[in-house]
């Protein structure tokens, strides 16, 4: 099941960057609000340098908001431990960046069975679970390929694969076919719309592109670290 | 280059001071290995150029000089050279000898016999004149001659507190003796000699101080103005024919080469080690270039795609490369000759036991062994600079970092390497088969060699083959983190193959020394037991010097025999003489002592008793094993001896095992050997008691005995067993310490190699935080990498080592020294010394290569 998420008034604040000059912040996000249903996949909207990646890197309990709340199914973010942290990310949010997804030293079905491995699955079973999620991301034959020995369309749906693998109830996707041919971001775009949306997880999907949009159930604009109306 | 000039800021200096730590260690790495071999060059050209420094000073101005191969110069020869004053030759005789002196701190002085009359026209002494005038050397000289007064050099007079007409306690010859300062000398001409640790005595008085009456040691010809080399090759050829047997002509210098020859084999051995700690350097200059290449792979391709030629990158990474040799070779140099110092000063002694009698010399900074380890060092950073400088070469511009693709090249040679290796191990095996060249065990240094190298190109096969078997079960037991650690392994295998190299070449030369010197060791004190029977051992007082000097006087030898409780008295007599040049010693005992009680163990095991009893009834010698081995003589060959009537041959009855001498010694029964040589006396004399003398009580009948007439050192078997041993120590702290320090960096940098490997990696570890793993998790993931990586470094060293330690006993030792050493493994030692047991190969080291052949027990 996908999980529910309420932003209230989140605002990240980066302090003195050397161009704005000494004691000077600057804010990524200057107060964002909004909430997702279960099973929302929400398209984020907005150039580059709005905030995009800043409001994942939160969602996904990569970072802290300077000020706001984030509840996920009802918990806030900020009141877990640094090991409630790292459970959640191991088991509620899963994450799919635009470039370096994968560990360049293992091969593909070690990359899907990771996850798993860190939350305690016996080996045997992280195998037999990567394997089938490898399977479904249509790379069965990739699972002893290492990531150089693969396209980059096929490293994202390597990633897909991983972030399927452990169940999760929220997706964060920044940019995911940013770096990918139009065919091969098709490609992944249909992975995450079909077999993640299709299990009712929860999706954030940051993009510029308009055709990713076009699948969601939800757009949502940045601009300068505000949610346009 | 203009072109490369502006590389050097970005890709050198800025990244430079971003990794500070790691280019220091690189620095350090470089200098260990420079500073071993400086070291050691540095020492051995310390005691030649003291030795040399001793020969061209007590040459003087002599164009040839006489010496004895063999007891000494009978006096007679002076009148078989008379001739010589016709022809414009001045004969200059002197007697040569070492004495310690009393009290002080152990110092022993040359005492060097000479003829005031002749001498000056030799040798130069200036006084230190009381009354600001030069008086002439030759009057005074004569004038200021009396028995028992010796002339002292200023310095030396000066430590010793003494001044003209006091007195100079010596022992010599066995006895305490004070001589009168006749005058004090400058530290100009012969008195430089043994860097001023030189007294001049008359003729007489030397000869009587060391019970040589009627012998000389040299004697130097001062030939003729324009002289030309036919006139002077002539001369000696003539000078030749009117020497008596056993006794030579040449140039003064020869006598160097002979004492080089003595310490080549040592210095031969010792930098051997010490190119092996380079080779630990080398590691480090490669593995920091190559990770700076990889950490700026980035910059690099930028400055590419800006125009800069692949050369000019390869210029600038070869330049760092040559930066850090600088900088490694010349600090190297600089603990090279602080660490060649400290081992002047603790193997001092033992060199000089072994090899000269002379005082503890003092370093000298040759240029040719100071040059010869900084261009070693600048050349293998250099070489070890070239693959990483290619690889940064070969970067794309604006190449997008693609680490894989970097290692997957490496991965496809990893079989190549492994088969290389395997070639380079079998050619090991092979190059322990041969014998020495030139009386050096150059094959067998090539087998060490070998299997270093053969080992290493092993190593990232071993990386490999263990990641991958160890994978599944390691992360049932251990855990996703093992994992990881795999990952890692396998996929920085260009630089984790590398530090397992290095940490495997530093075990090995660890544990190679170890089982060397233990096995050495086990089989010394084995040997000790074996021939150390006797319960009282004598020799002349050394004072603090802790030395036996010079040769006891007959009657000591009749004195002890007649000392009540004493059973039997057995005098060990010796002489240097040399063969094809090389030096060999010739020694006496009584035989018949000997076969009784039969402790003196043969090399192929057979009877003592029946040996000796058979050598004694035929006038036979008995050669010990390093004898054998360096001139290739065997039971029933023959061997000459220059006795004073001429040479004899006599007939080798047995091969004896000794590790006291690594000159080899030809030994024959004492009444052979006073007759041959009419040399009578004792270098050291083995004590038996009747069973009712406990040994304490016979040391003080021996030296109630011999109060007041000889000054005697009188040893009992335990604390003369304690002393030898204790001299072995000695003889290998130093090896151990260079052993410490090698390893030490070899372990700094393999963690220098982590370090930078986790730096480099930031972004996996990012992606694994991502993904939930804890900051706990990803450095335990970090320390398991570090133990496989110690563990697969350990395990590789340690077999590398068993092998190096082989060899070393079996080839090296056998052919440089002639010993045999039986393979002891010092686990006790072993077990310490390796790293943390978590760490710690779980099984022993491999057996060596071939199962070394066991000497046979000698006979109980
Ligand atoms: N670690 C950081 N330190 C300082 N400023 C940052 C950091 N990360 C992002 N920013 C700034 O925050 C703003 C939003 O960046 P980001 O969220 O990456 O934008 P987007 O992903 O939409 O392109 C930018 O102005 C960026 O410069
Ligand atoms: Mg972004």
């Amino acid at each position: 099941m996908g999980a529910s998420v309420v932003v209230e008034n989140v605002r990240k604040a980066w302090s003195a960057t050397s161009e704005a000059g000494e004691g000077a912040v600057s804010e990524a996000l200057a107060g964002v609000s909004f909430s997702l249903e279960p099973g929302d996949f929400v398209a984020l909207l907005g150039p580059s340098g709005c905030g995009k990646s800043t409001l994942l890197n939160l969602l996904g309990a990569l970072d802290r908001p300077t000020s706001g709340r984030i509840l996920v199914d009802g918990h806030d973010l900020a009141l877990l431990s640094d090991a409630g942290r790292d459970l959640y990310r191991r088991r509620t949010a899963a994450t799919v960046f635009q470039f370096f997804n994968l560990l360049p030293t293992m091969t593909s079905l070690e990359n899907v069975a990771l996850p798993l491995l860190l939350d305690d699955v016996p080996p045997a079973e992280a195998d037999e679970r990567a394997a089938a999620a490898l399977g479904e991301v249509g790379l069965p034959e990739k699972a002893g390929a290492f990531p150089w020995q693969l396209s980059g369309g096929q490293m994202q749906r390597v990633a897909v694969a991983r972030a399927l693998v452990v169940r999760p109830a929220l997706l964060l996707a920044d940019e995911p076919t940013g770096n990918l041919d139009s065919r091969s971001g098709a490609r992944v775009l249909d992975l995450v719309s079909d077999l993640v949306a299709g299990r009712g997880v929860t999706i954030v999907l940051a993009t510029h592109s308009n055709e990713a949009a076009a699948r969601a159930t939800r757009v949502l604009r940045l601009r300068d670290g505000l949610l346009e109306a | 280059m203009s072109r490369v000039a502006p590389l050097f800021g970005p890709l050198l200096f800025r990244p430079l001071r971003r990794d500070r730590l790691r280019f220091a260690l690189t620095v350090a790495g470089i200098a260990v290995g420079v500073a071993t071999m400086a070291a050691i060059l540095l020492a051995n050209a310390s005691v030649l150029a003291s030795f040399s420094a001793t020969v061209d000073v007590v040459a003087g101005k002599a164009g040839l000089t006489v010496l004895a191969d063999g007891p000494g110069i009978p006096e007679e020869t002076l009148e078989r050279l008379s001739w010589l004053r016709a022809r414009g030759v001045t004969v200059v005789p002197a007697v040569v000898a070492t004495a310690a002196v009393q009290g002080g701190d152990g110092d022993v002085v040359e005492v060097l016999g000479i003829d005031p009359v002749t001498d000056p026209s030799v040798r130069d002494y200036r006084f230190n004149s009381r009354s600001d005038v030069e008086e002439t050397t030759l009057g005074r000289l004569f004038a200021v001659f009396q028995r028992d007064s010796v002339l002292v050099p200023a310095p030396l007079a000066e430590r010793l507190g003494l001044t003209e007409g006091s007195e100079l306690g010596v022992f010599a010859g066995g006895a305490a003796r004070r001589l009168r300062v006749a005058g004090i000398l400058r530290l100009e001409g012969a008195a430089r000699a043994a860097a001023g640790s030189v007294v001049f005595a008359d003729i007489a008085t030397a000869q009587e101080l060391f019970a040589r009456e009627g012998f000389l040691d040299r004697i130097d010809l001062v030939l003729p103005e324009g002289l030309n080399d036919a006139d002077r090759a002539a001369l000696e050829e003539s000078v030749r024919d009117s020497l008596p047997p056993g006794v030579t002509v040449g140039r003064p210098e020869r006598r160097t080469a002979t004492v080089d020859r003595m310490v080549r084999s040592f210095r031969v051995n010792l930098t051997a080690l010490g190119l092996i700690a380079l080779l630990v350097g080398t590691y480090f200059v490669y593995s920091t270039l190559s990770i700076s290449v990889l950490r700026r792979r980035t910059d690099i391709g930028t400055v590419r795609a800006l125009g800069a030629s692949s050369r000019s990158v390869f210029l600038v990474f070869l330049a760092e490369g040559a930066a850090l040799g600088v900088l490694g070779s010349l600090l190297g140099l600089v603990l090279g000759a602080g660490m060649a110092k400290a081992a002047l000063a603790a193997v001092g002694g033992t060199a000089t036991d072994f090899y000269l009698t002379q005082a503890a010399p003092s370093l000298a900074l040759e240029p040719r062994a100071l040059l010869t380890a900084f261009l070693t060092g600048l050349v293998t950073s250099i070489l070890s600079a070239l693959a990483p400088a290619l690889e940064a070469a070969h970067v794309d511009p604006a190449s997008t970092f693609r680490h894989g693709s970097v290692e997957a090249s490496r991965r496809r040679a990893v079989k190549p390497l492994a088969i290389a290796g395997a070639l380079l191990l079998l050619l090991a095996a092979l190059a322990t088969r041969p014998g020495p060249v030139g009386g050096l065990p150059l094959f067998g240094f090539a087998a060490v060699f070998l299997v270093v190298a053969g080992v290493s190109l092993l190593a990232p096969l071993a990386v490999t083959t263990v990641a991958r078997r160890a994978d599944r079960l390691a992360v049932r037991l251990l855990g996703v983190e093992a994992r990881i650690a795999r990952a890692n392994l396998t996929g920085s295998l260009s630089r984790t193959a590398v530090a397992v190299a290095a940490l495997s070449m530093g075990i090995s030369m660890m544990v190679a020394v170890a089982v060397m010197v233990g096995s050495f060791r086990a089989t010394v004190v084995d040997w000790v037991s074996q021939t150390l029977k006797a319960d009282l051992f004598v020799a002349p007082e050394g004072g603090r010097s802790q030395r036996a000097l010079g040769r006891l006087p007959e009657e000591v030898v009749t004195l002890l025999e007649r000392v009540p409780g004493v059973a039997s008295v057995d005098p060990f007599l010796s002489f240097e003489a040399t063969r094809d040049g090389a030096p060999f010693t010739v020694g006496s005992g009584r035989f018949a002592l000997v076969a009784a009680h039969g402790d003196l163990p043969m090399a192929d095991g057979s009877d003592t008793r029946t040996v000796l009893a058979r050598a004694l009834s035929r006038g036979e010698a008995v050669v010990s094993e390093p004898y054998a081995v360096k001139f290739g003589v065997r039971t029933g060959d023959l061997v000459t001896l220059p006795a004073v009537d001429g040479p004899v041959t006599l007939r080798v009855a047995g091969v004896y095992r000794d590790y006291s001498n690594d000159r080899g010694t030809v030994t024959i029964d004492r009444s052979l050997f006073r007759r041959l040589f009419r040399m009578d006396g004792a270098v050291s004399l083995a004590l038996r008691l009747e069973p009712a003398v406990s040994p304490e009580e016979g040391r003080r009948r021996i030296l109630a005995a011999t109060e007041g007439r000889f000054a005697l050192r009188v040893q009992t078997n335990a604390s003369l067993r304690d002393a030898a041993l204790a001299l072995f120590d000695r003889t290998f702290a130093v090896t151990y310490a260079l052993e410490a320090v090698a390893i030490a960096v070899a372990v700094l940098g393999v963690f220098s190699t982590l370090l930078a490997l986790v730096l480099e990696r930031r972004r996996e570890i990012g992606l694994l935080r991502v993904l939930g793993a804890s900051a706990v998790r990803v450095s335990r993931a970090v320390r398991y990498e570090a133990a496989a990586l110690s563990a697969l470094g350990i395990a590789l060293g340690v077999f590398a080592g068993a092998a190096m330690g082989w060899i070393l006993i079996h080839v090296v030792n056998k052919q440089s020294f002639g010993w045999t050493i039986r393979t002891d493994v010092p686990w006790a030692f072993l077990a310490g010394a390796l790293p943390s047991s978590s760490s710690r190969p779980s099984r022993p080291p491999a057996a060596p290569p071939a199962s070394p052949p066991q000497p046979t027990p000698p006979p109980s």
